[in-house]
């Protein structure tokens, strides 16, 4: 059984570095390793026995292996088998174009191969209602044909199937015979709207078997180790796989729904931003993690917010995930000018091969960081802790050409990068605040990433947002989210039933298959009664309507769904319609295994405001086209009183903080930094 | 990602020339995101608050920023067919009334003075901070607005038939709204509330434009914002300008056609020329049929749409503004009384939907011996509109199905064609076949690419599709459709795709999934069917481009 005192890891594998966040007794330790492309597992192995973590501990890992194999189009040979008369399913789409004004388009990438796409006769209407049965005969052809064609995992993706899996169930069974790795499309996504539904389940046919063979060797792995300094008594150490929901998923659950760990990437952060926030008393809060090649931001009002709208790929994937805006600047974006003179920054990316100018591999592109390195905003000798040297003279050169051609100073155009990538990221922001009806005015901002506490008190300016809390330890963030995620599991099946119509009694016997189905996953991750919640919700529309809103539910009481959906339509759309007929459209269930969240330890305060004490250099920033003079700080030499004014830069091993002119920075009890502007 | 060629030596002498005029390209830059964020705002705010599903899941919609003489600056990326069409709203509001005051909202749709075709209802309103600092404008294609047939867009013979029709009139006076006005609209609607809360969720769109408008006014001041917005044009302008120094001399003619206009059977020309002269495109539609007595009228504006959408493309950059400055450096020949000009009060329904896709085709067709590296053969070149109503047996209630098809893409110089797309002049969504066979009394049967469909080349079309729809109730079925006989046409060697082909089968036939066209119907027709009938559908495939290689 878990309890307070299980120790746990949270470990990270990003492009570059392999991160560890573990929490033993309310200690916590920080650990990097260079991450090792062609083996993942090998860095976080060898971290694993670098700390030398207690034999209980929980591996909360965040991996980005199902991820890869979509971007790299890597997975397995999937076969796919659909209804007679719709094998064309996953081509078709949603029958749009990419893009509205361009003309040619490079071919769509298809996760199943055309000559493995099959339809067997078979027939369900929406009711549930057998109206053509399944032909087996056909059926065995057909997988005998996907066999010889060289499938390594099946995809099952039958019309109405959520209403009744009969015929799934038959197809699952004859290739289980033949040794086939077989996802359902009526047990990965039980609801309607077939392309979707195909998308996301023919995507976990294609990366759980990598998914299973990675964690197969992980476990080996660990089990070596066990011979090792640490001996886990059997049963007792266990490994967790973030999901993009920003919940935790046993492993044996992720070698069979690895789709759930598709868009998994950001979600650690997000989680880590959002506990680092709340404990220091910032519940309504907007991520801004900005990488080399893009920037992720998310909004969290009192909780984070999850959509099923993800993609990947172009691929839909309608499992839950954290609502993510990704765009494609970072700090690798390239500045250049296009035909018409204007400035432009991205969305071509450097990214870390060969990298800005300044890293000295080669790149000879103006990139964002070359920009803040001209500019003072990133110190040369102190970037990842003097560990990697900063060319400057190569990124003036990068300057120089493209300053020429614009008409502008090298510090001019620096200065222009900057604002411009700004503005990119700003947008970002503008979509996951105000374009989803929330004023951004009312949140903190919580940067993180190599470069978002760079860039992230010139946003909060433009955007009016009054408070950036930069986390103690902005590059680990995605590492500590992981250690403190939740256990969830995520239930849902499409009923399409008249609300009026819905009796109490069939309510709950929709909903009991799957409070049980959950809550029984949980507690076989250990998790206790007591850490155990179950939730659950109704997607409600009314009758002719094409979008749903989810409404929370207690009771099975249909009457009061109906009217918690009028409430709910009043409230986001402005009115709503009581005498017009609801449809109950899906059921969802999220029974979740809340993990203690552990106080951090906080240090002594300082001895008085003046934060001298921490001050390691001096160097000048340029802001409006003056150079100033700006103290440097080291920010472990940081305690908690301290406060800082801008201009100033204050440097650690992972992140570097440009504290602008008119902002102060006041260190919090945890150790953040606290920014506000001097005028509020 | 965009493209992003490095500029030749003629291009840095305009980057120079651009820089002289005095402006910071930095701050263009960050112009340009601002402005545009400002329409994508107001688009979120209309998409998410909308009530029909043709706004919300087909994003049928555009807003837009204009400046202070009207001119476009800024225009959501939703669809192109109302790209031209936007500017000329703004000038009707503003010919009509002279001047708008502060709080005024002006409504409209009619194609012969601001709009397109009827179902379209824009709304303008203007910004002032203490001076005017433009106008915001959205478009939305509303379900019903009334006239014979639901969906207002039968097979009419004058305009009055396909509902009812809004010149410019204040919505809204001084922040007061004009409930009569709002009353009349969806009083002449089959679907009044429905109606209701899509011009609700325009009006929130509008204010949001409103307040987005004014905050850039504050933060960079109403000069600034003004001198952007012309520099924004400017910059727009010569990024055509660079396009418009890539066209070889002479005129570049080409010519195609509509099938026929649903009453009388015969093809109806569409011709056009290109020229490019001191920095200027000229673009003639003399030579165009006469207009007609069925609905595939185009009015000015979506000509004009047409030709906007196509020059944009040709800029094959999709981070550039869609603003006036684009279009400014483009010069376009109309003669009235012409298919592609006609005037009041021929139908125009089928005009916005289907010759709008066939001015696309002639004018890349002419491009194309301009531009040879950048234009690609034919694609569908129409949106197989299939509407189906009747009595649901499951409900006793009315039901009205309308639905496009996609179908095959040309074949480009550099890529095949995209197989079963909605392209050119449209990009909606289709309807998922479970969300069909819920909502109505209809069984789809197939839905399949039709392999082989797209014409064959170093590059082939893409494949139209097939969709074949069992009817379970009497219904009566209407199809606007083109390209049944006119096939979209190949470039640089490559072969036509093929026509598309209509059908009906009175008796469903179990177990064979490939059952072959019984009877064969018209493009454009209206028919009752009994419950059982399948009614089925072929898409074009797009045109293939270059010699396909031997054997």
């Amino acid at each position: 059984m878990l309890d307070h005192h299980s120790p746990v890891v949270g470990i990270d594998v990003g492009g570059t570095f392999t991160d560890f966040v573990y929490l033993d007794d309310n200690r916590l330790r920080i650990y990097k390793l260079l991450s090792t492309r062609a083996d993942p597992s090998r860095a976080l192995l060898d971290g694993l026995a670098a700390l030398n973590v207690a034999s209980d501990t929980v591996i909360a890992h965040g991996t980005t292996v199902a991820t890869n194999a979509v971007l790299e189009h890597t997975g397995a040979r999937v076969g796919l088998i659909t209804t007679l008369g719709f094998r064309d399913l996953l081509a078709i789409g949603r029958q749009t174009r990419p893009s509205l004004y361009r003309l040619s388009f490079p071919p769509r990438w298809l996760p199943v191969p055309d000559e493995l796409c099959h339809a067997v006769p078979e027939r369900v209407a929406p009711d549930g209602r057998i109206i053509t049965p399944l032909d087996e005969t056909a059926t065995e052809t057909v997988l005998d044909q996907l066999i010889a064609g060289g499938a390594e995992s099946l995809a099952v993706c039958l019309l109405f199937s959520f209403a009744n899996p009969t015929h799934e169930q038959t197809i699952k069974r004859l290739a289980a015979a033949r040794g086939l790795m077989v996802s359902l499309s009526s047990e990965i996504l039980p609801e309607f709207r077939e392309f979707e539904r195909a998308s996301t389940t023919v995507l976990n046919a294609y990366v759980s078997p990598l998914m299973a063979r990675y964690l197969d060797a992980l476990e080996g792995g660990i089990q070596r180790l066990d011979a090792g300094n640490w001996k886990p008594q059997a049963g007792r150490h266990r490994l967790w796989i973030m999901q993009s929901s920003g919940g935790i998923l046993g492993a044996a659950a992720a070698r069979r729904e690895a789709v759930r760990t598709l868009l998994s990437g950001p979600a650690g952060g997000a989680t880590g931003a959002f506990h680092v926030a709340a404990l220091a008393g910032h519940e309504r809060i907007i991520t801004f993690d900005m990488g080399g090649t893009s920037t992720d931001v998310s909004l969290a009002d009192g909780q984070i917010r999850r959509t099923t709208e993800g993609n990947i790929e172009g691929w839909p994937v309608r499992v839950p995930m954290i609502d993510i805006h990704t765009v494609g600047a970072g700090g690798g974006s390239i500045a250049w000018a296009d035909a018409a003179g204007a400035l432009r920054v991205g969305p071509q990316s450097a990214g870390s091969e060969p990298g800005p100018a300044c890293y000295g591999r080669g790149g000879h592109h103006l990139t964002v960081t070359d920009a803040n390195l001209l500019l003072g905003r990133l110190d040369a000798a102190h970037f990842l802790a003097g560990r990697m040297t900063l060319d400057i003279a190569a990124a003036e050169d990068a300057a120089a050409s493209l300053a020429a051609t614009l008409g502008l100073t090298p510090i001019a155009l620096a200065e222009g990068v900057i604002r411009v990538a700004n503005a990119h990221m700003e947008q970002a922001i503008r979509v996951i605040s105000i374009e989803r009806g929330f004023d951004p005015r009312q949140f903190t901002l919580v940067p993180f990433g190599g470069a978002g506490p760079m860039h992230a008190l010139d946003l909060a300016e433009a955007l009016h947002i009054g408070q950036v809390l930069i986390p103690r330890t902005p590059g680990v963030l995605s590492a500590l989210g992981l250690a403190l995620a939740d256990f969830t599991v995520d239930r849902s099946r499409t009923l399409m039933w008249p609300l009026a119509e819905t009796t109490p009694r069939a309510l709950e016997q929709a909903l009991l298959p799957l409070l049980a189905d959950t809550r029984a996953a949980t507690l076989a991750e250990g998790f206790a009664e007591g850490a155990l919640q179950l939730t659950w919700a109704l997607d409600l529309r009314y009758r002719g309507q094409s979008f749903e809103l989810t409404v929370p539910m207690e009771t099975c009481d249909p009457a009061a769904a109906a009217q918690r959906f009028h409430q709910a339509h009043e409230r986001r759309y402005g009115y709503a319609r009581p005498d017009a007929p609801v449809e109950l459209v899906t059921i969802r269930v999220t029974a979740t295994g809340v993990r203690p969240k552990p106080a951090f330890p906080r240090p002594a305060p300082a001895a008085s405001a003046d934060p001298r004490p921490a001050q390691v250099g001096q160097t000048r920033l340029a802001a409006g086209g003056a150079w100033l003079a700006a103290p440097i700080y080291e920010r472990s030499l940081l305690a908690p009183g301290h406060i800082l004014h801008g201009p100033a830069l204050i440097v650690q091993e992972d992140a570097t903080t440009v504290l602008i002119p008119g902002w102060h920075a006041q260190v919090d009890p945890w150790l953040n930094l606290l920014c506000r502007p001097n005028r509020n | 990602m965009a493209e992003s060629a490095l500029p030749t030596e003629s291009e840095l002498n305009d980057c120079n020339r651009m820089n002289a005029m005095n402006h910071d390209p930095v701050l263009l830059e960050i112009m340009k995101s601002l402005l545009s964020a400002v329409a994508e705002e107001m688009g979120a705010t209309l998409g998410r608050t909308a009530y029909s599903p043709n706004i919300k899941e087909r994003r049928d919609f555009s807003c837009a920023v204009f400046d202070p003489v009207g001119q476009l600056v800024a225009q959501a990326s939703h669809i192109p067919v109302h790209l031209g069409a936007m500017p000329l709203s703004v000038s009707a509001a503003l010919e009509r009334f002279g001047r708008l005051d502060v709080g005024d909202i002006v409504v409209l749709n009619d194609p012969y003075f601001g709009g397109s075709h009827l179902p379209d209802i824009t709304m303008i309103s203007p910004v002032y901070a203490d001076a005017l600092l433009g106008y915001v404008a959205s478009r939305a294609h509303h379900a019903d607005v009334g006239g014979m047939a639901p969906g207002s867009m039968p097979l009419a013979t004058e305009l009055y038939q396909e509902g009812l029709i809004i010149p410019p009139v204040k919505l809204q006076s001084a922040g007061r709204l004009n409930e009569g006005v709002l009353d009349l609209i969806t009083r002449n609607s089959r679907t009044p509330a429905e109606r209701h809360g899509d011009l609700a969720a325009q009006i929130a769109a509008q204010r949001i434009g409103e307040r987005r408008l004014r905050e850039l006014a504050d933060r960079y001041s109403a000069d600034v914002l003004a001198d952007y917005m012309g520099h924004l044009c400017r910059y727009g302008e010569q990024l055509t300008i660079t396009l418009i120094r890539r066209i070889p001399p002479g005129r570049f003619g080409f010519n195609d056609y509509l099938d026929d206009d649903g009453y009388t059977n015969h093809d109806l020309r569409i011709a056009a020329t290109v020229e490019a002269r001191d920095d200027q495109l000229w673009i003639d539609f003399t030579g165009t049929a006469p207009e007609t007595i069925g609905s595939v009228n185009a009015v000015r504006s979506v000509t004009l749409s047409a030709v906007f959408y196509v020059v944009r493309c040709l800029l094959k950059d999709d981070s550039a503004p869609t603003n006036a400055g684009i279009f400014r450096p483009v010069r376009v020949t109309l003669p009235e009384g012409m298919l592609v000009n006609a005037r009041f009060p021929r139908a125009v329904a089928a005009g916005n939907v289907e010759t709008s896709q066939r001015i696309v085709d002639v004018l890349l067709g002419a491009f194309a011996q301009a531009l040879p590296e950048l234009v690609p053969a034919a694609s569908q070149g129409t949106m197989n509109n299939l509407l189906i109503g009747g009595v649901d047996p499951r409900t006793g209630e009315r039901f009205a199905y309308y639905e496009t098809i996609g179908g095959g893409m040309g074949a480009a110089p550099d890529a095949a064609g995209l197989s079963g797309v909605h392209v050119h002049m449209t990009n909606t969504l289709n309807t998922p076949v479970e969300a069909i066979e819920y909502a109505y009394p209809l069984r789809v049967t197939r839905y399949e690419l039709r392999r082989g469909s797209g014409g064959a080349g170093i590059h082939r079309g893409g494949d139209g599709l097939y969709r074949e729809i069992e009817v379970l109730a009497d219904a009566t079925v209407t199809i606007l459709s083109e390209r049944r006989r006119h096939a979209p046409y190949g470039l640089a060697g490559g072969a036509a795709g093929a026509p598309g082909q209509n059908w009906r089968l009175e008796a469903p036939r179990t177990g064979d999934p490939l059952p072959s066209p019984a009877l064969p119907l018209p493009g454009k027709t209206t028919f009752a069917t009994t419950a059982g009938e399948r009614i089925g559908i072929a898409t074009p495939g797009g045109g293939g481009w270059g010699t396909p290689p031997a054997g």
